[in-house]
């Protein structure tokens, strides 16, 4: 019984490895991906963000502030732009991201309880900036005026520990749970991560039997004396070990070097592996049985990749997304996947907390073993009314 | 193939359109633990109810709670007011209160960071006005002792931080150039690849002719495609243009050519239609990650920030930024034409070159 299996595996592995790309997309891609998606998330936040003072005051408060900004590490102040003008013109090329502007007479109006102000400029034409250029300079604003207000205080004869029992009469303590440093290597890397894993894990395997049809070979499997259960154990089985080393291989990969924060229970992160590879080993199997040829699962599998991680709720939150939408990526395994990972290894969660997606993965992967497992041993009759290339078999050159 | 050029784009629209229609990030789900319940405590939980972006959907009864609820992502942001507050703040002495932000989704984390920064710098002044009034400090004294100084702020081109401005058109365009790649990515193999291609070759007709009649019915074909979703974005979505809308056409086209020219070098590159769709996907798949449109291209480590620009992505979906927020002028743009001409002159050469090489090796 095992023997047969074994033997559809043997050959399956042989056709891995003398089909050159597909072999690239099995071993080396996820790899590739991963690294090259590392090396783009690998500051994890945003520093140095260019930032414009246009000093029209300085006065020894204005130069406070520019002390101020200059002091953050989130912002690297370009010196050359001194006008608002030159301000104007450095956001429109993306010379500078944020600008502050101090009016000419702040200093004076402030000490004659006159009307003023200043202004903070950020870039939010794009909201990675625009979201963290705003966070950021709310921090120092606020500990600018804390200290201008500290300095006010002392001024107004109030001993330092006066000062501070007025100042911190009530203390707000903003903690950040889970991504206290606000990494966007934790909060998107593994995300992207899952949905490789997805997709090529699922690409991987749903050619191994369009490939037979474009080979004509899927008949003699039809035809033979294997139950369909064996021809796709047989089928599947590299599919299931290369996918599950990949998905080990990658965690390891973004934790060592990437520095993403994966913490939780071992079983719990290797038992959501498993169930998932699963899902997409069979899943993909599927797809393979009932589509008619390799271009069209190569095409739609690929465009699918971008909806299928934004429907996710992985980064617009679900809350803000509509209800039928959000129902309709719940039927999705990657959207289950991503938010049973990111519980698990960023919020330390439990079986007991994440019980539910284990349940709801696990139905998923039951479905797909078992549908995979009784596929209907018949050939489907070839599509003869479009274009060849397009719908029928690969054309390799004369 | 008709079936993706056709409608894989559009649904694009619908989809990306559907999933942004909240556009801002508003009302994030925030609870208060008011273990006080006194008249200031509940005085400052107003205080947060008034707050921009934040939500109260929850009163919780005691931290476990809270924790549980911000685990299982219900809520994103917790507020515990300790017991005792308003004694406390009566008597002058200090008191904590503490604000737990769910970290783990960025676009929540900043957005909530921000909210509350802003309430406690408030909070904190008018408490720090009490006390000092507590202490037998003239009302108008302690105002002038604590007075603040005015920040006022603007996010520019966007000015209501909206993320389907920001996010929508990409994110179709992005669907569009895949297809594109699939579609120009049977260029060459489209026709070699096929067994009529003998005939072809027998018909003595122009390869030059064939190549550039096949190109240009793409190039076209690919125009036409992002007329109507312009038209959606735009008219129906009402999403911004700043530039006007002939240098957006001309700058697509430059794109378009450059895109198919990658496609088409795939296409010459391997030995069939599937192996070129692979590689095109394999290429246009990271390349909107690598385009610096969403994580900016300045962040990223030094050799990747010159790298990235061998991808036409990265000039197109910068450019498509500058143009649609910024139209930041013709001179400031010229870099951008410039890198999409000089990438379809490179790949078509490349292509040009392989096939002849391969119709020598024949």
């Amino acid at each position: 019984m095992l023997r047969q299996i074994l033997k559809l595996a043997y050959y399956e592995i042989l056709h891995i490895l003398k089909d050159p790309i597909l072999c690239l997309m099995v071993f080396i891609a996820p790899l590739a991906y991963a690294s090259l998606f590392g090396a783009v998330y690998v500051a994890s936040v945003l520093n140095d963000i260019p930032l414009a003072i246009v000093n029209q005051d300085n006065s020894e408060l204005s130069r406070d502030v520019v002390a101020a900004y200059r002091n953050d590490p989130h912002f690297k102040i370009i010196a050359e732009i001194e006008s608002y003008e030159e301000l104007e013109a450095g956001m429109k090329t993306g010379k500078v991201r944020a600008g502050v502007v101090i009016p000419a007479d702040f200093s004076q109006k402030l000490s004659q309880n006159g009307q003023t102000e200043i202004l903070t400029v950020y870039d939010a034409s794009n909201l990675i900036w625009g979201y963290n250029i705003r966070k950021n300079t709310l921090e120092v604003v606020n500990k600018f005026s804390a200290d201008h207000t500290a300095a006010q205080l002392a001024g107004a004869g109030l001993s330092k520990h006066e000062i501070q029992n007025v100042m911190n009469t009530i203390d707000c303590n903003i903690t950040v749970w889970y991504n206290p440093t606000f990494s966007y290597v934790n909060f998107l890397f593994m995300g992207l991560i899952i949905m490789i894993l997805h997709q090529l894990g699922i690409l991987g395997v749903a050619l191994t039997i369009t490939r037979e049809k474009e080979r004509n070979t899927w008949l003699q499997y039809l035809t033979a004396a294997i139950p369909a259960w064996k021809i796709t154990l047989g089928k599947c089985l590299p599919y299931l070990v290369v996918n599950f080393c990949n998905y080990v291989l990658l965690i390891w990969l973004s934790s060592q070097f990437v520095h993403v924060k994966i913490q939780g229970s071992v079983f719990l992160i290797i038992l959501l592996g498993l169930l998932f590879d699963l899902i997409i080993t069979f899943a993909g199997f599927l797809i393979s049985v009932y589509t008619p040829n390799s271009l069209m699962v190569t095409r739609y599998i690929m465009l699918l990749s971008v909806p299928f991680f934004m429907v996710s709720g992985y980064t617009w939150p679900h809350t803000h997304i509509p209800e039928l939408l959000n129902g309709m990526a719940r039927l999705l395994p990657s959207t289950w996947m991503m938010e049973g990972f990111r519980l698990v290894t960023i919020k330390n969660l439990t079986m007991t907390e994440v019980g539910p997606i284990f349940l709801i993965m696990g139905l998923m992967a039951f479905l797909f073993t078992g549908l995979s497992l009784t596929f209907r041993k018949q050939s489907l009759p070839p599509n003869t009314d479009d274009l060849a290339v397009n719908c029928g078999s690969t054309y390799p050159r004369e | 193939m008709r079936n993706v050029m056709l409608f894989v784009p559009l649904l694009g629209v619908l989809l990306f359109a559907w999933l942004y229609s909240a556009q801002s990030l508003n009302a994030i789900p925030t609870a208060i633990v008011d273990l006080d319940h006194s008249r200031g405590s509940r005085e400052f939980a107003d205080k947060l109810t008034g707050a921009e972006k934040l939500n109260i959907t929850a009163y919780l009864s005691t931290y476990q709670e809270l924790q549980e609820a911000i685990a299982g992502g219900r809520i994103v942001v917790g507020v515990v007011i300790p017991k005792n507050f308003e004694q406390d703040v009566a008597l002058g002495r200090q008191t904590r209160v503490l604000m737990i932000i769910d970290g783990s989704n960025m676009v929540y984390a900043t957005n909530a960071s921000a909210a509350l920064l802003e309430v406690t710098r408030t909070v904190s002044a008018e408490a720090g006005i009490r006390t000092l009034v507590g202490s037998g400090m003239q009302l108008d004294q302690a105002r002038e002792a604590y007075k603040p100084i005015a920040f006022r702020e603007e996010a520019w081109f966007n000015p209501t931080m909206n993320y389907a401005y920001f996010l929508v058109l990409a994110l179709i365009l992005n669907i569009w150039q895949q297809c594109c790649t699939l579609a120009s990515a049977m260029n060459v193999i489209g026709e070699t690849g096929m067994k009529s291609w003998l005939q072809i070759k027998a018909s003595g007709v122009s390869m030059t002719r064939l190549f550039i009649s096949k190109s240009m019915t793409h190039i076209i074909t690919f125009m036409l495609m992002v007329l109507p979703l312009y038209f959606l974005a735009f008219r129906v979505l009402k999403l911004p243009l700043q530039c006007n809308f002939g240098v957006l056409m001309f700058f697509t086209l430059l794109f378009v050519i450059a895109i198919h020219s990658v496609g088409t070098l795939m296409s010459s590159a391997v030995s069939n239609a599937v192996d070129a769709s692979r590689l095109g996907m394999m290429i246009a798949l990271p390349s909107f990650v690598l385009s610096g449109y969403t994580w900016p291209i300045d962040a990223m480590p030094p050799l990747l920030q010159s790298l990235v620009w061998i991808f036409p992505q990265t000039w197109f979906f910068q450019g498509l930024n500058y143009l649609t927020f910024k139209n930041p002028g013709g001179d400031f743009m010229l870099p951008f034409y410039a890198g999409l001409i000089v990438t379809a002159a490179v790949c078509y050469a490349i292509s040009i070159m392989l096939q002849m090489w391969r119709e020598k090796l024949q």
